[in-house]
């Protein structure tokens, strides 16, 4: 037996230390690592009925992979402009949803860190519990708000604003707003905390320099936050570019989310391979652009989940 | 009570990668022994508590307990007990239970425990302080559940790696003569981790001086402080004043060190290098701040020193008096405060006086850094 | 001072905006539960009622599904506590050199999609199972087991995160202290590392199952036979909206406010009976005569805790003993009423036109009850009947008027609409 190993089950007992190490290898190669890669694998095979699966139809192939760029053999277009589009639109509408959600909540996480007092407890307790219902009820609340017949359709026709009700779910202003409230406190913990950690008499002395409030958060509580930042950009990015109930609920007919067309694919097509494979590209884009910009903006992995 | 167990480090050797934390020890600890293991922090001397515990496996050597090899024998399976630096009382558990842990993992039942728990709260006086938390204790009583919850183990070999740590000095000078105290009550063998010498040598049976993983001398307190084997125990345990020279004549069991700065100085040599210092090595002469006494100003001699006067201070029971010694370092003189006046020498030469017996000649060595 | 005032101002205005924000829907969700339209909706007010909570309890899918999220979550729980604490402990004792990249491993799961979690768990155990050489119907391929599986993946991250918050702060010395005094292994984990991490333990564990009940990217791919709730949910929302949906959310909105304000209270408690302790005297301590603050002092929580449950028991109570029946007549009878008038309306157009074909005076007389029929009129007499019943004939007069724009757009989303009212 290797030393680090007989060290670690002098340290842990030869039974405790057994069933821990097993339960990790368990869950970092058999739930972690192997289906990933077992996803992977299976995104480069052609898709085939049970019992030809091995069989000498089963070799590997990028038909998968350009299926999304270029779209079905034979097809009158050049291009699969229509998945490449929803492809392409998802990341955007991501990328807003995180900024929006950023402005949003860097003044509240900013308030409530860097205030005192017992109602800061309730509003925190505020924030927690529409994060603790359910995602398709809260889907759902923002359904009932944005619908043709709608809260804020009643009020916007009621005040005058509109003539006839807007059609927010068609416009797709239902899925955003959507996204960014379900998302919230994905972005407002990572930044409070670390704003909760900043000395407020660096504050107290930048304003006691004469520095304005704009000055003061550019340069000390922004860079101090970055990494509070970067980790609730990175999970709202994440989670937004990967959402499926949302889509589905508040989403118009016409706007498909780059999940749906996956799902579509598992569920609707059976066609298992290609939906990993565009499961694959979705997580690998996912993951290069948020290493691109931790790599810009130099945070590091260890960071996120603070 | 017994006279206890002994234990035994038979040729030890502990390594953690290259580093050599332990270099082979050899150390026999009588049964009932207050025994403790001084020497500055990162010397090894936990290393060694963790080897005889169990924590810690060596590399080479064994220890014995009671004569029996205790390779391949876990701590939880080791007739010792071990008292933290921090205590690691159980924060959630109440004291009573804290204190009899051990029993509860044989399964003893709660009436039992509950039982044994107030007498070793009557023993530390605690009593009826059982159903308290730890955290609600103040740190000396903390001390005394720690060592109660120790003893219910009924170990045969108490180890406490400098428990006294965290007290307050008050506190901590009481808790010397308690545990003292205990150990004679009790009867079984403690070790005892320190880098206080104040403590080792007052508690202490035997004591070991630790350097850099190598044991430089073991014996009881007054040995070590007035026969030091090497210039690092002479110049850690207690306060010593160092002269370096190289040997000019040995006469038996002394010798004359031509000193850098005060020129020809006789001196006893340590018992253990009798025999061990020729004429022309580099040596070292050590002589206790009290061993001086004063002489008329001027008067040459073998066994006289004269130096410049940089500070005086009255400490009550002495006068200290702080000359100009060598490489930078003051020499300090304490004179017994018997009533007689005291002028102000200070920028003045003054001599002393030792008597050669008080001096100890050592080979030159590593000395302890403050 | 006045510009000081103004931000002030301006924190409170923003605060207030962003609150409206993440609670209106809540609320506005809870409101249209209890009205009576069979499109969820909080304006215009119609009944008061309780039908659509047992329109839930008789919902066979609902209440399958809650089964099967109980189940999914009592194995996702077990699953994903355990190896969340396995890794955590493993964490703090990993090889230095390759404790970055295993950190990365066990948290890459939180940020991976869920959509994608749920694809690479079928397409993997359905690999194992024919490896296997297993039926189609094994249990490695039975909805419940890959569900628990495929959400344990990524929840034992958010276990390792709290546990390890609190195991930073255990001290290894305990675990030692421990054996030394001769317990085992797993006696040691027991007694002293299990009670420590106890809170931990059961903050991971709530929040688990939470995370569990709430999931729907990763089990839309692996519930199989096993939808759970939010899987059932989602089918109903995706294809129809009814206000028994509200209800549910009502009812979960309401467990969750009676459990986060519990908890808060109880840790407010926890503060002030810690702080009474602290500047206690000894003799106050050792005599037990320490005066420990009420429940309810300087507790907000508490008491908004209690303000909740009284409202709860007196909604209750009032749904046992009210029926709707009379006012849900009424509507229906001022419905039919209006049909009717609509229908002579149109008589009277058809015979006014057939008779004035030239003349336009109809038309204008028809759109002008419309454009008065602002909602708020209605509003108020629904309110009125929540408080008193009395008044129930009364509202009866009123609302004709804001018959016209409901049945009117209500009829867009759901045709069921008028023949139920």
């Amino acid at each position: 037996m290797p030393r680090f190993l007989r060290e670690y089950f002098n340290r842990n007992g030869v039974g405790l230390g057994s069933v821990m190490l097993g339960l990790v290898l368990f869950w970092t190669i058999g739930l972690i690592i192997l289906p990933q890669l077992s996803m992977l694998d299976f995104s480069f095979r052609p898709n085939l009925p049970p019992p030809e699966i091995g069989g000498p139809k089963d070799v590997y192939t990028l038909e998968n992979y350009k299926y999304l760029i270029f779209g079905p053999e034979g097809g009158s277009q050049d291009y699969n402009a229509v998945d490449l589009k929803v492809f392409y639109r998802t990341l955007i509408a991501a990328i807003l949803v995180t900024l929006f959600n950023l402005m949003l909540c860097y003044p509240i996480a900013y308030y409530l860190a860097q205030t005192k007092g017992n109602h800061i407890r309730i509003l925190a307790l505020m924030l927690i519990i529409p994060y603790w219902i359910n995602e398709i009820l809260r889907a759902f609340a923002l359904r009932i708000i944005f619908g043709e017949t709608g809260v804020l359709n009643n009020l916007l026709v009621g005040a005058g604003v509109f003539d006839t009700p807007f059609d927010f779910i068609r416009n797709d202003i239902a899925l955003y707003a959507g996204l960014g409230y379900a998302y919230i406190l994905l972005m407002i913990f990572p930044i409070y905390n670390v704003i909760e950690s900043l000395d407020r008499n660096q504050i107290e002395a930048a304003r006691d320099m004469g520095a304005s409030w704009t000055r003061i958060h550019r340069r000390v509580v922004i860079p101090y936050a970055k990494p509070g930042i970067s980790s609730g950009c990175t999970m709202v990015f994440m989670l937004s570019a990967g959402a499926l109930a949302a889509p589905q609920i508040l989403g118009g007919p016409s706007s498909l989310w780059f999940t749906q067309l996956i799902y579509q694919q598992f569920n609707d097509n059976s066609d298992w391979p290609q939906g990993a494979a565009y499961a694959v590209v979705l997580l690998v884009t996912c993951i290069l652009l948020v290493l691109a910009l931790m790599r810009v903006f130099k945070v590091n992995m260890g960071d996120i989940g603070k | 009570m017994s006279a206890g167990v002994g234990v035994n480090l038979e040729n030890l050797w502990i390594r953690f990668g290259d580093f050599v934390a332990v270099r082979d020890a050899n150390v026999n600890i009588n049964g009932g022994d207050f025994f403790s293991f001084l020497g500055p922090s990162g010397c090894g001397k936990t290393t060694i508590l963790r080897a005889v515990s169990g924590f810690l496996e060596p590399s080479e050597g064994n220890v014995l307990i009671g004569g029996n090899n205790m390779k391949g024998i876990g701590p939880n399976k080791r007739p010792t007990a071990l008292i933290f630096q921090n205590l690691a009382l159980f924060p959630l558990m109440k004291v009573w239970e804290n204190i009899t842990f051990s029993m509860e993992i044989k399964g003893a039942s709660a009436k039992e425990r509950r039982k044994r728990a107030d007498e070793l709260l009557d023993m530390i006086a605690l009593t009826g302080q059982g159903d308290k938390l730890p955290a609600e204790l103040s740190g000396g009583q903390k001390q005394r559940v720690a060592i109660a919850r120790a003893l219910c183990a009924e170990p045969d070999v108490l180890l406490l790696d400098e428990p006294l740590s965290a007290l307050d000095l008050k506190l901590r000078q009481h808790m010397r003569s308690e545990l003292r105290e205990i150990q004679k009550r009790v009867g079984i063998t403690f070790i005892y981790i320190t880098h206080d010498q104040g403590e080792a040598l007052t508690m202490s049976d035997n004591v070991a001086v630790m350097r850099a993983g190598v044991i430089d001398q073991i014996g009881d307190g007054k040995t070590i402080y007035n026969d030091p084997s090497t210039a690092f125990a002479a110049s850690f345990v207690g306060e010593n004043n160092v002269f370096r020279g190289t040997v000019k004549k040995v006469i038996g069991n002394e010798v004359m060190i031509n000193t850098n700065r005060s020129g020809d100085l006789m001196a006893r040599i340590s018992s253990n290098n009798v025999g061990k210092m020729k004429e022309g090595d580099d040596a070292m002469l050590f002589i206790r701040p009290e061993a001086f006494s004063l002489a008329p100003l001027g008067t040459q001699g073998d066994h006289f020193v004269t130096a410049e006067v940089h500070k005086e201070e009255f400490e009550g029971n002495v006068f200290n008096i702080f000359m100009e010694g060598e490489g930078g370092k003051e020499m300090k003189v304490s004179l017994p405060n018997l009533g007689q006046s005291f002028e102000s020498h200070r920028g003045e030469p003054m001599t002393l006086e030792y008597d050669v017996h008080n001096a100890v000649a050592l080979p030159a060595g590593v000395l302890a850094t403050e | 001072m006045k510009n000081f005032s103004l931000m002030r101002i301006s924190i409170w205005v923003y605060l207030a905006l962003f609150f409206a924000y993440l609670l209106g829907p809540l609320v506005i969700m809870s409101v249209t539960a209890f009205n009576s339209p069979g499109f969820p909706r909080a304006a215009p007010w119609e009944c008061l009622t309780f039908e659509w909570f047992s329109a839930l309890f008789q919902d066979e899918r609902i209440l399958n599904g809650i089964k099967n999220s109980v189940l999914v979550g009592i194995g996702t729980v077990i699953l994903s506590v355990a190896m969340g604490l396995a890794g955590a402990l493993m964490l703090t004792q990993i090889w230095p050199k390759l404790r970055a990249t295993y950190y990365t491993i066990i948290i890459a799961p939180i940020l991976v999609p869920g959509v994608v979690i749920g694809i690479s768990t079928l397409v993997f155990w359905d690999r194992v199972n024919r490896m296997l050489g297993l039926d189609a119907d094994s249990f490695l391929s039975s909805g419940l087991f890959l569900t628990v599986i495929g959400q344990s993946t990524f929840i034992a991250s958010y276990c390792m995160l709290v546990l390890v918050a609190r195991l930073q702060r255990y001290d290894n010395a305990l675990t030692e202290a421990a054996l030394d005094l001769g317990a085992s292994h797993a006696q040691t984990f027991r007694k002293v590392l299990l009670p420590f991490m106890r809170p931990a333990i059961a903050s991971a564990a709530v929040l688990a199952f939470l995370a569990s009940f709430e999931n729907y990217n990763t089990t839309t791919f692996t519930f199989g036979e096993y939808p759970t709730l939010t899987i059932e949910l989602a089918q109903k929302v995706r294809y129809g909206i009814t206000p028994a949906i509200s209800a549910l959310a009502f009812i979960i909105v309401l467990l969750t406010v009676f459990a986060a304000l519990f908890n808060e209270a109880k840790i407010r408690r926890q503060e002030l009976v810690a702080a009474a302790r602290k500047t206690a005297t000894v003799e106050e301590l050792e005599t037990g005569k320490l005066r420990l603050p009420g429940f309810l002092s300087s507790n907000t929580a508490a008491v908004l805790l209690v303000v909740v449950a009284m409202a709860t028991i007196a909604v209750v109570g009032t749904a046992t003993v009210y029926s709707p029946a009379q006012c849900i007549a009424d509507v229906k009878e001022t419905k039919r009423l209006e049909t009717e008038l609509r229908i002579q309306e149109l008589l009277q157009r058809r015979a006014d036109e057939a008779a004035r074909r030239a003349a336009e005076e109809g038309e204008q007389s028809d759109q002008a009850p419309a454009t008065d029929a602002t909602p708020k009129p209605s509003n108020d007499s629904g309110f009125g009947n929540v408080f008193n019943p009395g008044t129930l004939q009364d509202g009866g007069t009123e609302t004709p008027e804001e018959e016209p724009e409901n049945s009117g757009s209500g009829g867009v989303f759901d045709p069921g609409n008028l023949q139920s009212n």
